[in-house]
């Protein structure tokens, strides 16, 4: 009985021994793999989709009743919505004449000022599949992957055209996107209509924050809307980023609003970091 | 049969219960899968099950993954198994409440460290709110688990 517990103990010691080695390892590990991490996110790559077609079929029951539960949701609402859509059309359609008129001028105003505005290369459609908003740290994962052509760097839209991250990380049927209120994000972007240039730094929140003005004298104020600018040469100048609500937050596009996104790819000069 | 079907669910529960919570995240109330570290804390450390360490180190790296924090949970886990192992001071699995303190203090701790390597308020208030919610969830947790062993 005795004998039975000192090799009991042992075994323990040598499994302890075993994870305390693995410590080291670890810290070596994020020393010398940055900035990119190549190793972990190629494993992540591999045992990610396998764990997550495990999990799917292991949890079909409950995602089939969280389905059936939307759908009846939906169903009850879609007549108010109805309703609703039909005023809005009804606008949209009285404001489309006044709108031809101004795309025709700024068409004209563009040629004549020689504004060359970035046009995508490709776009990609996708699904949000999960949004990983936690502590300070906020990225979704999409359901295209290099695959169907995404590449780290490409910029993240919603269809309304207003910027709401950019592509850290790929796989072959996913893609790991950093949104605009992670605190590792740091775009430089540019007050729309001015020469004003600003960093837009993630801290987490809902609101980011707009900071380290090219111009001092320059008053930031509610309602200025933020741009992209370029000067990164990861993202193109002219992106809609969001409207300032404070001297320094700015309202952006959160992914747990939206549930489709447009995937941008720009000639990028520069590789995104 | 029946009594074989049962005996393998009872089995497979802790492996099932870490991959159904870390699959089933949303923001908020599970942010990465994170409610997996309570079947993970619990069947490594105050009712250890054969081969469940290994599997709870892959599912750390995929919460880590998920987090965006870099082997963070993966190393914190590690290192809590290794103290936890060269130690006989303290055994974990007589602890009252099935562990529901040195859960809150693991979790809590860790948190801390996350909150401090990022700091901002948005961050510590979110965290505070996690150890609460877990550490909340834990109990029900625990008293299935040992309602299932039985």
């Amino acid at each position: 009985m005795n004998q039975k517990k000192i090799s009991s103990r042992v075994y323990s010691i040598v499994k302890s021994a075993i994870t305390a080695a693995v410590l080291p390892v670890f810290l070596i590990y994020i020393m010398i793999d940055k900035p990119d991490y190549k190793i972990m996110n190629g494993l992540a790559k591999i045992v990610l989709p396998v764990a997550q077609w495990v999990g799917d079929g292991v949890t079909w029951p409950i995602h089939a009743i969280g389905r059936a539960a939307s759908g009846i949701r939906e169903l009850s609402t879609l007549r108010s919505e109805n309703e609703e859509l039909k005023v809005r059309l009804s606008d949209a359609l009285r404001n489309k004449t006044e709108c031809d008129i101004a795309i025709s001028e700024n068409q004209h105003l563009t040629q004549q000022l020689d504004i060359v505005k970035e046009i995508p290369q490709k776009s990609i459609v996708a699904n949000i599949t999960y949004n990983n908003e936690a502590f300070s740290h906020s990225t979704f994962f999409i359901n295209k992957g290099y695959d169907s052509g995404v590449e780290s760097g490409m910029a993240v839209v919603s269809f309304e055209g207003s910027l709401v991250g950019i592509v850290s990380d790929v796989a072959e049927n996913f893609a790991k996107v950093r949104s605009l209120t992670d605190s590792k994000s740091n775009i430089p972007v540019r007050i729309a209509g001015s020469e004003v240039y600003g960093f837009l730094q993630g801290n987490g929140s809902n609101t980011p924050t707009i900071g380290f003005f090219s111009d001092p004298e320059f008053q930031p104020t509610r309602g200025l809307k933020l741009i992209t600018s370029g000067i990164r040469g990861v993202l193109p100048n002219g992106i809609p980023i969001g409207e300032m609500t404070s001297h320094e937050d700015v309202n952006v596009v959160l992914p747990s609003k939206i549930s489709d996104v447009i995937v941008l790819k720009f000639n990028s000069k520069d590789k995104y970091k | 049969m029946i009594k074989k079907i049962s005996d393998f669910l009872r089995t497979a529960f802790p492996f099932l219960a870490v991959l159904v919570l870390w699959h089933l995240s949303v923001p908020f109330w599970n942010p990465g899968g994170i409610l997996a570290l309570i079947p993970i804390f619990y069947y490594s450390f105050i009712n250890p099950v054969p081969w469940f360490v290994p599997y709870a180190a892959v599912f750390c790296f995929l919460i880590d993954y998920k987090f965006d924090t870099l082997l963070f949970w993966t190393f914190i886990y590690c290192m809590f198994y290794a103290a936890n192992g060269f130690q006989n001071f303290v055994d974990l699995t007589r602890q009252k409440n099935e562990g529901v303190m040195v859960f809150m203090a693991y979790f809590g701790a860790a948190s801390l460290l996350l909150v401090l390597l990022g700091w901002n308020f948005i961050g510590l208030f979110r965290a505070i709110w996690l150890v609460l919610w877990l550490s909340t969830l834990y109990i029900p947790f625990a008293a299935l688990a040992q309602r299932i062993k039985k």
